[in-house]
């Protein structure tokens, strides 16, 4: 059955992996500006007593693109 | 297998709405009637295709491949990896859409919402191949069964995909 799948993950990681690729069969030109689309930056701290915690990546960033960028 | 799947169980329903006093009958005349079906396929990123004047749309819902015409009952089909077709007068279109979910609202409306898509032409069917080839190779090794889930997963939409572009 397709949707085996539900007893590992959830419906957004399902729909993430498809959406993937997705993106990975496009032509090369489409390719690189679709894969854009794929990235998800977040980052959360928690904060406790008037304080901030430390600041978590969601997804860490790769070193290569220079991931150390503070916004 | 294009099962279509006509309104059926509208037949009761709009046939009390609109004569209560004729007999309870509809034929396809009625179903597909001079009011076109009004068509938005949208992707998070961007509207891609917007029509007023489809005959027929066909989707891959989870449930089955089917096809959507005019008037058709109020639904929500969720999507799996395949083909949107849209049929109009002037001709079809066609996409590959990832996955999300295809709405009929009650005003003859249907909205598809898809993760991703593209039209048929802006695929590569030999990096179809390659990925095919390397998803096939996770699944025959020693992955982890989560790795091998989503390899599954990712199996099903190359497959799909290389059906498409290969007819």
């Amino acid at each position: 059955m397709s949707s085996a799948w539900r007893t590992h993950i959830t419906f957004n990681k399902y729909s993430q992996i498809a959406a993937r690729a997705v993106r990975n069969s496009l032509k090369e030109s489409e390719r690189v500006k679709a894969e854009k689309r794929g990235l998800t930056a977040l980052r959360y701290q928690k904060w406790e007593d008037g304080k901030g915690g430390e600041q978590v990546w969601l997804n860490p960033p790769e070193e290569s693109k220079g991931g150390q960028k503070v916004v | 297998m294009a099962a279509i799947r006509s309104i059926a169980s509208a037949r009761s329903l709009s046939a009390l709405r609109r004569a209560p006093v004729v007999a309870f009958r509809r034929g396809y005349a009625e179903a597909a009637s001079n009011e076109a079906l009004k068509v938005s396929l949208v992707l998070p990123h961007q509207p891609l295709y917007n029509s007023s004047d489809a005959v027929q749309v066909n989707i891959s819902a989870a449930s089955g491949d089917m096809g959507i015409l005019a008037n058709h009952v109020p639904s929500v089909e969720p999507l799996k990896a395949g083909v949107i077709e849209i049929i109009e007068q002037s001709g079809t279109k066609k996409w590959f859409a990832s996955g999300g979910f295809a709405t009929v609202h009650p005003n003859n409306t249907l909205t598809i919402n898809a993760i991703e898509a593209a039209p048929l032409d802006d695929f590569a069917l030999e990096a179809v191949r390659q990925n095919l080839a390397e998803v096939q190779k996770v699944l025959a090794g020693n992955a982890s069964e989560h790795e091998k889930v989503e390899a599954r997963v990712e199996l099903d939409v190359y497959e799909a995909l290389q059906h498409a572009l290969s007819k």
